[in-house]
């Protein structure tokens, strides 16, 4: 993807994250942009530059957050990294099962936190967390990603993003 | 060895930065937060938010404003009866505070002062799994600073963290590098408040100590940062285990986060 494209992406995702989508919320509950973008990035590139992508929107979210720096780098990086893996080996990336994977990864990263928090911190409530946030969520970011890769498909910008890099990646 | 690495360039490179960013998170656990680059991101991104929250707000004001005065008759008569009974109260609180003036003027206490605060508009709300933080639309330029108390009629928000020109990030209770120093209202059994991302959790409470579930917790002004008395929250759950010299207290927050717009910044 072309670099600009990059840059709107991270200037964007946390204003956007942390304004328009708490309009959207079901009992404070709203959907992950940054990690539905950053999976659709990752099925239209490959696994090197969704990792690139990943590590550069999780740091500014930390940045953002005031959160340790580098820890969103870490996660979304390997996210990326990860819906970058899968991108290779899907053929329709608009097929709505894709989306089942993203509620797969925002699911596993949100464990993985809640699992150094716990080891950072201690007694975190580690299932009400589970149960309360990171399901919904993980549930609410598939559904946000189908429409956005639906918008996509028909507005024709998927055939004009797609996989250019893909091929040298391989 | 240089021949798989440079025919494996890319992943090498992708490892790196990965082992670099887990150094870098351990070192800040340790050592305390980096907080590089975070005032021109901040910048950026409380600029843009601004932006963006703009016309969502003026639609939003607009359709509350003419649309919805469905039930604004109704609504009125209500808040009229609120008001006159909230007079009646005020002027009994006006006499208790006298009262209680004229009482530490005669022990020879020092006299309590009202903090004034200032009206702040939440632009931008990040309740993410590894934290918890709103961006308020005012700073620097209204005399915002670092560490300035943040409430609601309901309780206490959090702490402002890093002060910018025109916007703050603001630390909530739930994020769990927060502390704040508690007690119960009813048995004044202090505390430290922790942020547990959903709820919070009352540390170094003794075991002996009588908590119990649906008592008040409010600020105990030692922390230096909030004033003693506010609302923190309410505790839900006390777990006593007979190995351990501390109780586990659950507390849940007295403000619901998700449904702020509106806050109050207490100056110093």
């Amino acid at each position: 993807m072309k670099p600009y494209v990059y840059a709107l992406i991270l200037m964007l995702i946390i204003p956007f994250q942390s304004t328009l989508l708490n309009s959207i919320s079901i009992f404070g509950i709203k959907p992950d942009l940054a990690l539905s973008v950053l999976f659709i990035i990752g099925l239209l590139t490959g696994p090197v530059e969704a990792a690139l992508a990943g590590i550069s929107i999780g740091l500014v979210q930390d940045i953002g957050s005031a959160s340790l720096f580098g820890f969103s780098g870490l996660t979304r990086g390997l996210v990326g990294l990860g819906a970058g893996l899968l991108g290779t080996r899907v053929l329709d990336i608009t097929n709505p099962v894709i989306v089942l994977f993203l509620a797969i990864f925002s699911l596993v990263e949100g464990i993985f936190i809640s699992l150094f928090l716990q080891a950072t911190y201690g007694a975190v409530p580690f299932f009400t967390i589970i149960a309360g946030r990171l399901v919904p969520q993980a549930i609410y970011t598939s559904a946000l990603c189908f429409f956005l890769l639906r918008l996509a498909n028909r507005r024709d910008i998927l055939r004009l993003l797609k996989r250019r890099d893909i091929q040298k990646e391989i | 060895m240089n021949g798989f690495i440079v025919k494996n360039k890319k992943s090498v490179i992708i490892l790196l930065l990965f082992t670099t960013l887990f150094w870098l998170v351990t070192v800040q656990v340790k050592k305390g937060r980096f907080t590089i680059l975070e005032r021109p991101v901040l910048a950026v991104s409380g600029f843009l938010e601004r932006i963006i929250i703009w016309p969502f707000n003026t639609v939003v004001s607009i359709g509350r404003e003419y649309v919805f005065l469905v039930n604004t008759e109704q609504e009125n008569r209500q808040l009229k009866e609120e008001i006159s009974r909230l007079r009646i109260e005020n002027g009994v609180t006006s006499e208790l505070l006298l009262e209680n003036d004229r009482l530490r003027e005669l022990l020879n206490f020092r006299k309590l002062q009202q903090p004034s605060t200032i009206a702040v508009q939440i632009i931008g709300k990040e309740l993410s799994p590894v934290s918890s933080t709103f961006t308020i639309n005012k700073g620097s330029n209204d005399q915002i600073q670092k560490d300035l108390a943040v409430i609601t009629a309901d309780g206490v928000v959090g702490r402002v963290q890093t002060v910018l020109p025109g916007t703050s990030k603001v630390f909530l209770l739930t994020d769990p590098g927060n502390t704040v120093a508690v007690m119960v209202q009813r048995n004044r059994e202090e505390g430290l408040l922790e942020g547990k991302l959903v709820n919070c959790a009352l540390k170094y409470v003794s075991y002996y100590a009588d908590i119990q579930e649906g008592d008040l917790v409010v600020t105990s002004g030692l922390d230096g940062i909030y004033p003693k008395g506010l609302a923190v929250g309410t505790v839900t759950k006390v777990v006593k285990q007979d190995a351990v010299a501390f109780q586990t207290v659950v507390v849940e927050p007295a403000v619901r986060f998700s449904r702020l717009e509106e806050a109050l910044v207490l100056m110093k």
